[in-house]
């Protein structure tokens, strides 16, 4: 702050103490930590199933929104969790919550999609391979897990970061605050766009005919998605 | 299973190649990132988000104070300690305050003390607003830097200054005594009058002057002709003449 001939003139405010948070609504379940998820589910199917990957293609219509905690980790783009990724989940957020004060909740099934493989070596053909292991399919938009209690994101944001990197898609960690204002600047930069080509609008009236180099689905996934992958920076 | 949903879109129906060739192998969701078809590589080019650019970049333009500055329940109990000790005492004396080591501090207070002079440090924050709702307003434009209150019941403007001559990292900017702004030579000024008990002697024996002359004043004439016949019978006595003193009859008459 200068003062009057332009010299600065320091001053010390009186400190402004921030009040301590309030967790008086928040209650720990009986089970903090998170629940172990088999391998194989209890009735494993004997039919094999096809690979269905539109399972992964485009925005989640479940789990996207909190329930119990106040700190997620959020998909950004689709892709199957067997049941090495859902050990490392458990462990790591086990290892890191103090189940006294904070607990962690699935948002996603046990695996239930059986996924075959053909042995290694042989040729194409002799019909489909036997059912090797299990997978969740996850969405983009999706929470895996939830984590609440009385704790801060500072405190919750390494551990859960450390864990959305080792995820077989991109992910990050967030907070009801942060997915909330994440939703706002996504919805403003979609209002306040000054290009007046879209996609959408190209897609919908077919400008150009580029509907004959693009998929149906685009019309509902907007050119944001691309196979599995979320386009984070298109509008 | 998916079942097929007939989809009603407010875009207008779109004109849809009969047949849709998969030329290329891989499917449609891909573990790698599939090659886009240029054209959609193009699309995606031109239909690209658009910031928004002003005319006036916002970092020229007046920036708004911040919203939603919650009220300090620190500087509320603060304002209100200042509020008490302003409505308490007669005496105010504004001082600019450069650093003092800790001891000489204590030892300023104490020497103050012994006068019965209370010395507070206030925030230039806290006090603005409280001496602008009160009668101390044109004393605003002293808080700008570090500042002290030196505030009393009574009214010790000598022992003050006498302290304060000794410390010269605290200046005296002004003071506000018996509701009345005194600058640093008034405050000066104030201290070289006499104490109440001498003043109010002083006024006492300037009413009662008049009326302690009215007796000299009517023995005035008398006396004055007194001192005359003095010096007239001294005058004759020493011409040595033996008048008739008629002296004693016209003292005795009057």
């Amino acid at each position: 702050p200068a003062g009057p001939g332009g010299v600065a003139v320091h001053r010390a405010g009186l400190k402004k103490w921030a009040l301590p948070p309030d967790y008086s609504g928040i209650t720990i379940p009986e089970k903090p930590k998170l629940k172990y998820m088999d391998k194989v589910p209890a009735v494993p199917k004997v039919q094999r199933e096809p690979r269905r990957l539109r399972d992964i293609r485009g925005p989640s219509q479940v789990a996207t929104d909190f329930i119990q905690g106040q700190y997620g980790i959020l998909a950004l783009g689709g892709g199957y969790l067997h049941w090495g990724h859902f050990e490392m989940i458990r462990l790591t957020i086990g290892r890191s919550i103090d189940p006294k004060s904070m607990f962690a909740v699935w948002r996603v099934p046990a695996p239930y999609k059986s996924v075959t493989q053909k042995s290694l070596g042989h040729r194409m053909g002799g019909g489909k391979g036997p059912v090797d292991h299990f997978v969740t399919a996850v969405k983009s938009g999706r929470l895996v897990v939830e984590v609440g209690g009385r704790c801060e994101f500072e405190e919750v944001q390494p551990f859960l970061a450390c864990v959305a990197q080792k995820l077989p898609f991109p992910a990050v960690p967030v907070s009801r605050e942060s997915l909330q204002e994440m939703r706002r600047e996504e919805e403003e930069k979609r209002l306040d766009n000054q290009n007046p080509w879209t996609f959408e609008r190209v897609v919908a009236s077919n400008m150009l005919g580029m509907r004959k180099y693009l998929s149906p689905y685009d019309l509902r996934l907007k050119g944001r998605y691309w196979g599995k992958f979320f386009l984070k920076h298109r509008v | 299973v998916p079942v097929p949903v007939l989809v009603l879109s407010a875009a207008p129906a779109a004109w849809l190649p009969a047949l849709q060739l998969l030329r290329r192998g891989s499917k449609a969701v891909t573990r790698h990132w599939k090659a886009m078809h240029f054209q959609r590589q193009k699309l995606l080019a031109l239909t690209e988000y658009v910031r928004p650019r002003p005319a006036v970049p916002p970092r020229c333009l007046p920036r708004r104070a911040p919203e939603g500055q919650q009220e300090d329940g620190y500087a509320r109990v603060l304002r209100r300690q200042v509020e008490q000790t302003l409505r308490g005492s007669r005496m105010v004396a504004v001082c600019q305050y450069n650093s003092l080591p800790e001891e000489d501090v204590a030892t300023l207070r104490h020497f103050l003390r012994r006068h019965n002079i209370h010395v507070h440090f206030v925030f230039n924050e806290v006090v603005r607003p409280v001496l602008a709702q009160s009668k101390y307003r044109n004393l605003l434009p002293l808080f700008v830097c570090r500042n002290i209150l030196l505030v009393s019941p009574q009214a010790p403007a000598r022992e003050m200054l006498r302290v304060l001559k000794g410390v010269p990292q605290v200046n005296l900017l002004g003071a506000c005594i018996d509701d009345t702004i005194l600058s640093r030579q008034g405050v000066e000024n104030f201290a070289r009058l006499p104490s109440l008990e001498a003043s109010q002697g002083q006024t006492v024996a300037a009413l009662s002057l008049l009326s302690s002359q009215t007796s000299s004043l009517l023995q005035r004439g008398p006396a004055h002709l007194t001192a005359l016949l003095d010096q007239h019978i001294r005058r004759l006595r020493d011409t040595g003449a033996a008048t008739e003193p008629p002296l004693g009859q016209s003292t005795g008459d009057h």
